[in-house]
Parts: C-alpha cells; structure tokens; sequence
C-alpha cells in the first residue's frame, strides 16, 4: 500500500513537472528470466538498468512471469514478461516504470507526446463512442475518459455520467461529486446523472452521499467523456449520523435557504405515536413553524400554510396529514428524501408563496425482493420491493393502516366507543430502465381518512395521486424528464344525529398536471435549465345535501369552478470563478379563471356585499373568466469566503394562484379551496435573504445564519363573521391583505461523532395588513396586526447520542412563544342580550409552547446475512407532561362566558415500536 | 403482559380525550369598564336610553348602571332636548316629534364629569307595517313580517318584537290559607300573561330589489308544541328604519354574538359603535345610537287557528301530584307558604274533608307573569 502511495505522489508530481525525453543511451538488457515473481524480476531489471521500477505489492502477489532476452530494452523484457498476465505497465522519461493491473497507468503529460511513449496494450480509451459506458466499481484502479485524439483544445473536458446503487441500481440522487484541489464539484441530480467540467489530466474523483459508502474512483481526463459510477450501499442501517452527506453543500452548495433530510435524520427524531414522521421533523428545521399541536399545518417563514408546494413524488399534495393532523400522510419506509426550499426556490417550481417541500420515494429494489415494516401502538406500515425484470424493472409496493378503530371499539366510554378513527394509505410505483438512455417511473398514491366523534359527525377524506415520469438523456449534456402528474383531493362531512339535520357536505379539487424538464449542461461554468408546465384545476367549491328521508336540509350545490395554470422557465447557474457563483432564473407563469361561471357585478365605489350585487354575467364553457400572468423572478449567488465559509444571496418572488379558506388557523378537514378569478386576486411574494455559512473542524459543525425579509400582497383574509362554507359570493366576506415578514435564523449542526443533531434559534415576525379604502372593512384601523403565524422567539433542539453502533437515544427540545389570539374581553348588554367585546384581532397570545421528547433505538445485531433486520424504538413525547395549548376557545355556560384550553398531549406519552427490513 | 400492554394503549387513548383546562389571562379576569350606550333617538315618542358599564366575562351579575348621568338629544341646529334618569341608568325623554330632516346625536356627560357624543347620524322614517303573518310547517309556527316604503327610502330595517301569551298554571286554586284560616280564594292566580322581548337581532333590508319592498321576512320561529300557544298568543313587531352603516353595525354584532366557541366559527370582529369620548379620543365607547321613527304592529294566535290534535307543552310539566292533607294537619301544613290549597274533597254535606296541596310553583303562576290582563288582550 505504501507503494501505492508513493506512485500516486509521484504522478501528481509528474504531471505538476512538464519533463523533457531523456536522450541519454537505452540500457539494453540479455538473460532469462524464468518463473520470477514480479518482485524479482523488478529487482533484477533495476539492478541491471537504472530503472526504478514501482507496483502495488497487493496486486502483483502470487503472479509468476517469465521472459527470454538478448539486448532488448527494458520495455521489450516487461512487455514480454507481463503479456500473459492481468498486468500492465508504463514508464516515464526519468525511468521510472509503473506496473499496473488492467490497464496501464497513464502518464500524463502534454498531448502528442503521450503516442510516442511505448505505452502498454489496453491504454485505449474504454469510453470511446459507439462502445458501452464502463461503470467504475473501484476504488483503486485508474479510469481513462475519452480518446486522446479528440483532446480538446482548451485543455479542458467534460466528464459526465451517472451514479447508481450497486444493491438497487437505482439513481443516487444528491451525492456530490467533487475533485481535490481547485476543480470544484457538482451534485448529482434527481437522476444521478452529474457533469463536471476539469482540466485535462488525471483527477480522484471524490464521490459522497446518502446511504451510500463514500467512495473515489481515479480517472485520466483526456477528453470529453462518460463514466457511470456504481456505489456500494451503507450495509450498517441506521448509523447514528444525523446528516451523513454533503459535508461541505452548506458552504460550497449555491443552495440557500435550502434544507435537505434523510430518511435517517427523520427515523431519529421521537414522535407522538412512534412513527417517523415527514411533517414533524420539518417543524424542527429553522424558519418552520406549526401551526398548532397535533397538526400538519406548516407555516415557513412567517407565509401561510396554503403557502407551501407539497410535493410527492412530483403531483400536489392538498392534505398531508392523518387524523385530523397527528400523523403525515406518507408512510416512512418508503421516503427517500425530503426537500425543503424556504427561498433561492429553483425556476423549476412554482405556484406557492412561501416554500416547496419536495418528497421523494425511493426506486424498488432491482436485484432482489426485499421489505420493510414497521408495528406501533396505532398503526402499522409494511413496504416491499423487487424486481419485476432483474436489472430493468422494480416495483414498490407498501401500505399503512391504522387500528385505532378497533380499539376504540373497546373503550368504556360510550361517547369513545362511538367514535371511530381509520385511515390508511397505499403507494405503488413501477421504475423502468429501457436502456442506459431511458428510463421511465410510474407512481400512484392513496390516503383515505374516516373519523367521527361521539356519534354525530363523521369526517372523511381522501388523496389519490398520480405521476409519470420519463427520463431521457440526449447525449452527454442535455437531460430532459417528462411528466404527467394527477392530484385529487375530496372531503365529506356527514352529520346523522339529527334525522331532521341529517346532510352532507362535500368538497373537492382535481388537478391535471404536465410538465417538461431540461437541463443542460453546457459547460463546467454554466448549467442552463429550462422547460414549462401546465396545470387544470377542476374544483367543487361545496355541496351541501340532504340525506335520508326526513332530512329538511335543503339541498345547495356551488358551481365548479375551473383554471388553467402556465408556466415556462429558464435559468442559468453560472459558476463565474471558483469562489464566486450566480444563478439567474425566470418564470413567467400564466392563469386563467375558465367558465362555465356566473359572476356577480357590484356597485362600483362600495364595498361588495350580496346587497350591492348590480347583475350576473355568464360566461360559458372554456371561456375566459379572469387572467392573471406575470414574472417571477429567481436569483442567488454565492461568495466562498475561503474553503470553509461563504456568503449566500437570493431574491426571488412568487405567485400563488389558488388560495386555502380556513377560518381558523390550523389546517383542518373542512378548509376548502378557492381559484383566483375576477375578484380574488393572485398572491404575490417577494423575498430577500441573505446568510453567511462556515464549517469547523473538518466540516463536522456546520453553521449559518440566514436572514430574509418578505413582502406578500394580495393573500386572503376575512372579513368579521365571514361564512366560509357554501359561500356563492365569497367575495363579500373575504379581503385582500398585505403581509411582511422578517427574522433571523441561526442553526449549529454537528453531523458526526457520537454526539450530533442540531441547534437552531429563529427570531421571526409576520405582520398582516388589511386596510382597504372603506373605513368599515379595516382590521384593526388598517394597521399592521400580528398574523395567525407569528410566533417570534422558537427554539429548537435534536440532539442524538450514539452509546453504542446497536443503542442511540435521541431527544427533542421545542420552544415557541404563543400564537396570536384574539381574545374575548368584556361582555356587555345592548338590547337586553348579552353581547362580547372583542379585542384587535390577534392582540393577544396564548401561553408558550414548551416540549422535550425523548426517545431510545435499539437495533438488532448487524449480522449481513440474517432473515430480517429489526430494531425497537421506545419513545416518550411530552417528557415532561406540559400542557400546550392546542386550541383555545370560549363558551357561555350558565350566563358567564368561560374561556377554556385545549390541550391534546397533556401527559407524556409513551410508545413502542418495531421496525423490520428484509 | 398481554393484558397490561392493552390497558396502556386504553390510557393512552383517553389521555388524548379529557385536556380541558380553564383558561383565563389577566386580561380577561380584570378587563376595564368600558361605558356602555344602549337605545336609539326616537322620532316620534319617548327616546330611552340605558347607560351600563361592560364587566368580566366570568361576572354573574348584571352590568353596573351608570347612574347619576347628563343625557340630552341635540340635532344640528343645536337644539337640546334632555333626558332624565326614571329608572337606574334608563334615562328617558319627555314624549317628542322630531323633524326627520335634521340630523341628531346624543351627549353624555357622566356623573366624574366625563363627555360622550355619538355621531350626527341621519333621521330615519319607518314606514307602516303591512302585516304581521304566520304560517305551520314541519319545525313549527313561523312568523314574518311584511312591509314597504312607496318612497323607496327605508331600505335598512331592524324589528324588534315583543311575545305575550296566556297560560294556566298547574292547579287551579279554590281556597287560600290566611291567617290561620282557610276560606275561598278570590284573586286568580291560574290564568296569568307572560311577556318577553325578542333576543335575537333581526335585520332585512331590499337593497337587492327595485323596490322597497319586504315579503315575509322572518321574524321568529315557535316550535309546534311550545306551550305559549297553548292558549292564546300575541307578537307585538316594531319596526325601526337604519342607515346602511347602522344596519352593518348589527349585522356585524348578530355575527359577533350569535357565534361563540367552536373551532369552526367565523372570526370575531371588534365592534365599538359610533359613540366617543370627547375627552380621551383613545376611550372605548360601545354602542351605536340611531334615529328613527317607530312603527308597530301587534298580531294574535289563537289555539282554535291552530292544526288539532297538537298536544302542548304546559310549562309545568314537573308539576304531577297533590298531596291529600286531613283537616287535622291543615293547620300543620300550611301554616307553612311552600304548600298551597288547591281543592277540597267534600262529603256529602258539602263540607271539606281533605284539602288538596301543591306548591306556588305549580299553583300561582304569577310566579311567570301577572295575573292583570294586559289592555291589548281581547
């Protein structure tokens, strides 16, 4: 191995070092060389020539040479001696020769000079066109990229190609791919494809991600050229590293604002019901703030919860969450990876104010049928993968359901007992590789929800989505995906107490979606993409109608509304020196309110209401209601400081077309949607942030602070006692308000070591604004009020310790102020009837939330070869029992008006759960 | 082992159930008193006014009265016209005709010396009431009120209707125990009339229509069985003209007061009113005071109009059993006033025997009303 070493320096050396060709005399060599090992045989041709001769020991043990000479050159006797063997060999003009295995090692050195070298057979480049990429499975052995002949000019090349799971096959999607010394790195895109532009000449190839084993492979740059990497996977499951890859992407990364999560970092962080859970752990990362216990309602950087793009696996989310919000909708032995950009929000995406959440599944396994599950006190999830064609086609195949119906069924109280809480979810997908060039995914989702308190009301929704997507390469530098998405989202709410009362409520919103992706790569300094989307919505506003026979309701059905939402884009990273890098984008998106509609005029110059309706204007099917279009603007550059810090910049704005009605401020079953169109305008966002990042101790402690201000217009808000629901003339009750933002964010993350997770402070407000030109339909005099998401002081803690590779414990710590609340304060007698007076609105702030969960990880023994994998987490949510204000309500009982607080995990709680992968 | 894990899932189940805890910041348990202005400037009558203060939401009492006040009427010409405290923080005026051209506003000068006005606000004139109707239907008797303004001017109404209705008590009385002596009751206390406000607000305006014109709006809706139709009853409907900022300010306090509590109900809205101070601008005054004429319109139902074979509510369904009390104990028993005679069973000698025995509640029910019958009633 030293040996190794030392030939490595050497050729770095060599190639820093432009030698000239000795000319002094050939050593010419006689004798008979019978059945050496290569170590004698060096050590006789040295003895005898000058020559140094170097090999890696490890390789050459056990090889038997043989050789006749009679005055032939040191190179003759080699070439001879090592014809029948695996190994080759080269040399330079100081007589230094290299014996390699495979191939020979090339020395690099200027072009043309190279052919005269009396280079050993296999020299050839492998990666010519025409003939198969090779994947580069090892470490240690030497990658020549592309045909000497077509070295380019400017003495740098293009090196391409795609990395991969050695176990699935499967992208590695993430893993950066970067070079020592000054050449810079990429990251690998969604694909695992990656381009880098290098000088000419030999380069290690450094190559990290997750859940897979860091690796490098060598390779001699001589052209441009592909080489697909294949990566062994991390056999030792569940590892204590909060985050493993990347080491550097927070400082080198153009990313700002941008947090990426592992499957890993997720399964650590305790939970309410033992389950790994998306939502919850995104509520932990700077900038993320939730919208009450018990709830997936996110609310990022002071923007409101319709604010943010949940994707999955590209199609549109509308309600991520279980039971009324104590699970996420997406089951954990499947994820692969969450994305969350709060700004610098790539071209790509669109259609939300505040923030894309980005949520992949991982490819089916394409080797073997493997599965995992998982059994809580709640629920249970079970996942399984293989191929369908070994190497071509894999499947994914898993489903999550919860008990809870069957145990409530079991409770002594009666109110309990009539109760029922089920949901479930399923996702399929199929991932095929028509070749090297193609390959395609299919996926499809379905949540469903069913619940009902106390016999009365039942609530029940669904989610099914779709997703098709086509990866195609063009070449080496042009990537193009194709995508179809579907996403259906549809509630009803049945309430049967009341024969009389007995009705239901129903909802829904579809949306049709297609989408092309470009990337390309055009040079090592600029990486354009580009492409456009259309999305249809078709969306059932509400319905609201009778059932059973004796049922009064009278039956009220709002019209469908329909839009057509557009968008191309374009943008540019441009990487301007190796410290200093830019990214430009543009969307231009596009939106039409589509008929058939009738749409109320109102007097001009008052406020609408239903008494200022003047008349209704039709217009019929595929006619144009409203348009909306406009641009969005996409920047952020970098600055590295030096290796270990940088500065980051972003602007960017947002437009947001469709708008969530939800009178309170958790997210709940009976929110319901609402499509831009003559009277409701898009929101608008603009934001500027700006961070500084640096590392310490080898990369290990990464920190940032990051600080943006924002200005939203035109997001909803309600007018005093606004009707919702069954609203024709939603226009009347709702007012466009203005919002600001700002705060600060400061995060320490150490992500190895026995001791890791993070730390993370936010100072953050968002301010609401609501004064349109009539004095009545102010809030609060028209001046700036707190939001429903401002909470200014949150800290957050995860912290994990690794006692042993087989027992971590983890734990938890989440502090908040209060959320506003608008308080009911003296109650007063107008008309002999009990009136309320009311405060500003969100004048007041209901008590801080404060939360420690702890949890412990258990594993099985790490044996590779055994039936199943298993591990037990224990865990304990609300360590200490405080009570955190759920909701907060007022009732009259008995003449006095009573306020009371909500607390739904007011105990700790504790829970087991068995997870098993096979 | 099998049984504890299943008793540990039970609790935690029902730990998610029962998290309720009263809620009460400082701000709600001591809020400041604000003044409180309640009535509006009649055109054509006597203006009342009552003047309280708002207290804690968790006060059991009545709101305090804000006694001892200066309230006068002044219109835009600076005419004053006073009212006077007649009743604890009820101030009212002398009967007055108001010219409904001029624009009026009311003052307030509390008894520390403290100034209030509302705003000039403009008069109103309510137009006759058309008719006052009813009608039967599955959920019970609904009642609308029906009204126009040739004039096209009123557009903005509110009506405020007061119930009375006849009723019977429990047991009809036949003797009275005074001064220990029995000896036949002369006064009725088993038919009484009962008599209560509306408290619900009731709005309806015709913006939406060409002409002002208001179809069986409703008003109030009784269910089928309710016992104030058990004998005869009667809506008394007035009817009061608003300004499109007054008629906003009750639909907004119909909103604010009507709904209270859930998770799933409209935002509140801070509502004041139009009245200030004129000393501290930063003041809360709550309250709006308007202008207007009254109209009004009584209506009768009588049971005989009503579908038969309805069985009623009496009110005194608690009411079942007498107790027989031999003449032995009558002294004994109702000496004491929770027992009342009712009847007597006689022999055949006309002369009593037993006394039957019930309690006021059952007995007298000027307990729920008066025993005088109201002028209106026919």
């Amino acid at each position: 191995m030293k040996t190794l070493y030392r030939l490595v320096i050497l050729i770095v050396c060599c190639t820093g070092s432009r030698l000239g060709w000795a000319q002094q005399a050939e050593p010419l060599i006689s004798g008979s060389f019978q059945d050496l090992s290569v170590e004698q045989l060096a050590k006789q041709l040295e003895a005898r020539s000058g020559y140094r001769i170097y090999f890696d020991s490890a390789a050459v043990r056990g090889v038997t040479v043989r050789a006749e000479a009679r005055e032939q050159t040191v190179a003759s006797v080699l070439r001879q001696a090592l014809q029948p063997t695996a190994l080759r060999f080269s040399m330079d003009a100081d007589r230094h020769v290299f014996i390699t295995k495979g191939t020979g090692l090339p020395l690099v050195l200027p072009a043309g000079f190279f052919e005269t070298l009396a280079s050993a057979p296999g020299a050839d480049s492998a990666a010519v066109a025409g003939q198969p990429v090779p994947v580069a499975a090892s470490p240690s052995q030497l990658y020549e990229i592309g045909r000497l002949s077509a070295a380019p000019a400017s003495g740098r090349a293009t090196l391409t190609g795609h990395v991969r799971s050695a176990k699935t096959g499967g992208p590695v999607a993430g893993a950066t791919v970067y070079v020592d010394g000054p050449g810079g790195g990429v990251a690998t895109d969604a694909q695992g494809y990656y381009a880098l532009t290098l000088p000419v000449g030999p380069h290690v190839l450094n190559i990290r991600g997750i859940g897979i084993k860091n690796t490098r492979r060598r390779v001699l740059l001589l052209a441009n050229g592909q080489l697909d990497v294949q990566m062994e996977e991390n056999v030792v499951v569940l590892k204590e590293v909060v985050v493993e890859a990347e080491k550097t992407k927070n400082v080198t990364g153009m990313q700002i604002g941008v947090e990426k999560l592992d499957i890993k970092t997720m399964r650590q962080v305790p939970t309410a019901f033992g389950e790994t859970d998306v939502m919850r752990v995104v509520l932990l990362l700077p900038g993320v703030k939730s919208v009450g216990e018990g709830s997936n309602g996110i609310s990022v950087r002071g923007g409101g919860t319709d604010q943010n793009l949940i994707l999955f696996n590209d199609a549109t989310i509308y309600n991520p969450s279980h039971l009324f919000g104590f699970f996420s909708g997406f089951n954990p032995a499947i994820l692969k990876s969450v994305e969350l950009y709060k700004t610098g929000i790539p071209a790509k995406y669109g259609g939300r104010l505040s923030s894309v959440l980005d949520i992949t599944t991982r490819e089916g396994n394409k080797q073997k049928i493997a599965g995992a599950g998982g059994i809580g006190l709640l629920t249970s999830h079970l996942a399984l993968e293989g191929p369908i064609v070994k190497d071509k086609t894999s499947f994914l195949v898993s489903g999550r359901t919860s008990y809870s119906d069957w145990l409530l069924g079991k409770l002594p109280s009666r109110t309990l007992r009539e109760s029922s809480a089920s949901f479930y979810d399923v996702n399929a997908q199929v991932n095929h590789t028509f070749d090297a060039n193609n390959t395609l995914s299919v996926n499809g989702y379905v949540s469903r929800d069913r619940f009902r308190f106390g016999g009365d009301t039942t609530y029940a929704y669904q989610n099914r989505n779709g997703s098709v997507k086509w990866r195609r390469t063009f070449g080496s530098r042009l990537f193009g995906v194709l995508t179809g998405t579907y996403s259906r989202y549809d509630y009803q709410i049945e309430s049967a107490r009341n024969p009389v009362n007995a009705s239901v409520l129903r909802f829904d919103i579809e949306q049709l979606g297609g989408q092309v992706d470009f990337s390309y790569f055009h040079s090592s300094a600029h990486t354009v993409d580009f492409g456009g989307s259309t999305l249809r919505y078709n969306m059932l506003p509400g319905s609201l109608q009778p059932r059973g026979d004796k049922s009064l309701v009278v039956e009220q059905t709002l019209a469908r509304e329909q839009a057509q939402e557009s968008a191309l884009y374009l943008s540019d990273r441009w990487d301007v020196t190796a410290r200093f890098s830019v990214y430009l984008g543009l969307r231009y998106s596009f939106y039409q309110a589509l008929g058939p509609r009738d749409v109320y005029r109102y007097e001009e110059g008052r406020p609408r209401s239903p008494t200022t309706v003047l008349d209704t204007v039709r217009y019929g099917g595929g006619r144009t209601v409203a348009t909306y279009h406009g641009p969005e603007y996409r920047a952020s550059l970098k600055y590295a400081l030096n290796d270990n810090s940088s500065v980051k910049a972003a602007y960017n704005r947002t437009r947001q077309y469709i708008h969530q009605l939800t009178n309170t401020a958790s997210v709940s079953p009976t929110d319901t949607w609402k499509l831009s169109d003559a009277y409701v305008r898009p929101q608008v966002g603009d934001q500027v942030s700006v961070g500084y990042y640096r590392n310490f101790k080898a990369n290990t402690i990464e920190t940032s602070v990051e600080t943006y201000y924002k200005v939203m217009q035109d997001f909803l808000d309600y007018r005093g006692g606004a009707k919702l629901l069954l609203n024709p003339h939603l226009e009347t009750d709702v007012v466009s308000a203005r919002g600001k933002a700002y705060g600060v964010e400061f995060s320490v993350r150490k992500t190895a070591g026995k001791v890791n997770g993070w730390l993370n402070y936010t100072y953050a407000r968002t301010l609401a604004q609501v004064n349109p030109d009539n004095p009545a339909e102010r809030i609060n005099g028209g001046a700036y009020y707190p939001s429903n998401y401002d909470k200014p002081h949150e800290v957050n803690l995860a912290g994990n310790y690794r006692f042993s590779k087989r027992f971590s414990t983890s734990v938890n710590f989440n502090y908040s102020t209060g959320r506003p609340i608008t308080l009911p304060l003296s109650k007063y007698y107008i008309d002999g009837t009990g009136r309320v007076y009311y405060s500003d609105r969100n004048a007041y702030r209901v008590p801080d939330y404060y939360r420690v969960d702890f949890s412990m990880n258990i594993e099985g023994n790490h044996r590779i070869k055994k039936l199943a994998h298993s591990s037990w987490t224990v865990a304990v949510y609300n360590l200490t029992g405080r009570s955190n204000p759920y909701s907060v309500y007022f009732k009259s009982v008995g003449g006095q008006i009573k306020g009371y607080q909500l607390s739904i995990f007011a105990q700790p709680i504790p829970t087991v759960t068995y997870n098993f992968k096979f | 082992m099998l049984r504890a894990i299943k008793y540990c899932v039970l609790g935690l189940l029902l730990s998610l159930a029962a998290c309720v805890e009263p809620y009460a910041p400082p701000v709600i348990s001591s809020p400041a008193r604000y003044l409180v202005v309640d009535g509006f400037i009649n055109l054509n009558g006597v203006t009342v006014i009552r003047l309280s203060r708002s207290q804690s939401l968790a006060a059991t009492t009545v709101s305090p009265f804000e006694l001892k006040a200066m309230v006068s009427i002044k219109d835009d010409a600076g005419a004053l016209y006073p009212l006077a405290e007649r009743l604890p923080g009820t101030y009212s005026s002398q009967p007055l005709t108001l010219s409904p051209n001029r624009r009026y506003q009311l003052q307030v000068s509390t008894l520390t010396g403290r100034r209030y006005a509302s705003d000039l606000v403009v008069a109103k004139v309510a137009p006759p009431i058309d008719s006052v109707t009813w009608s039967v239907d599955g959920q019970g008797v609904r009642l609308y009120v029906n009204t126009h303004d040739p004039a096209n001017a009123t557009r903005y109404y509110r009506w405020k209707a007061q119930e009375t209705w006849q009723y019977n008590s429990a047991f009809r009385s036949d003797y009275e125990y005074v001064n220990g002596a029995m000896r036949p009751r002369i006064e009725n206390i088993f038919t009484c009339w009962s008599t209560a406000n509306s408290t619900s607000i009731m709005l309806g305006n015709t913006q939406k229509l060409s002409d002002d014109v208001v179809a069986d709006a409703p008003l109030h809706l009784l269910p089928r069985n309710s016992y104030k139709l058990r004998v005869k009853y009667s809506l008394l409907v007035q009817q009061l003209a608003q300004t499109a900022e007054e008629y906003a300010y009750w639909e907004m306090l119909q909103k604010n007061t009507e709904s209270l509590g859930t998770l799933f109900d409209p935002l509140p809205t801070q509502l004041t009113g139009n009245v200030h101070c004129l000393d501290d601008a930063g003041e809360l005054v709550l309250g709006y005071v308007g202008a207007t004429s009254v109209t009004q319109k009584r209506m009768f139902i009588d049971r005989s109009q009503l579908p038969l074979g309805t069985k009623y509510a009496t009110g005194y369904e608690d009411c079942i059993y007498q107790d027989t009390i031999p003449l032995r104990l009558v002294n004994d028993v109702f000496r004491n006033p929770v027992n009342v005679p009712t009847y007597a069973l006689l022999d055949g000698n006309f002369n009593p025997v037993f006394y039957l025995s019930s309690s006021p509640d059952c007995v007298d029910c000027r307990r729920r009303g008066t025993n005088v019958k109201p002028s209106f009633w026919p």
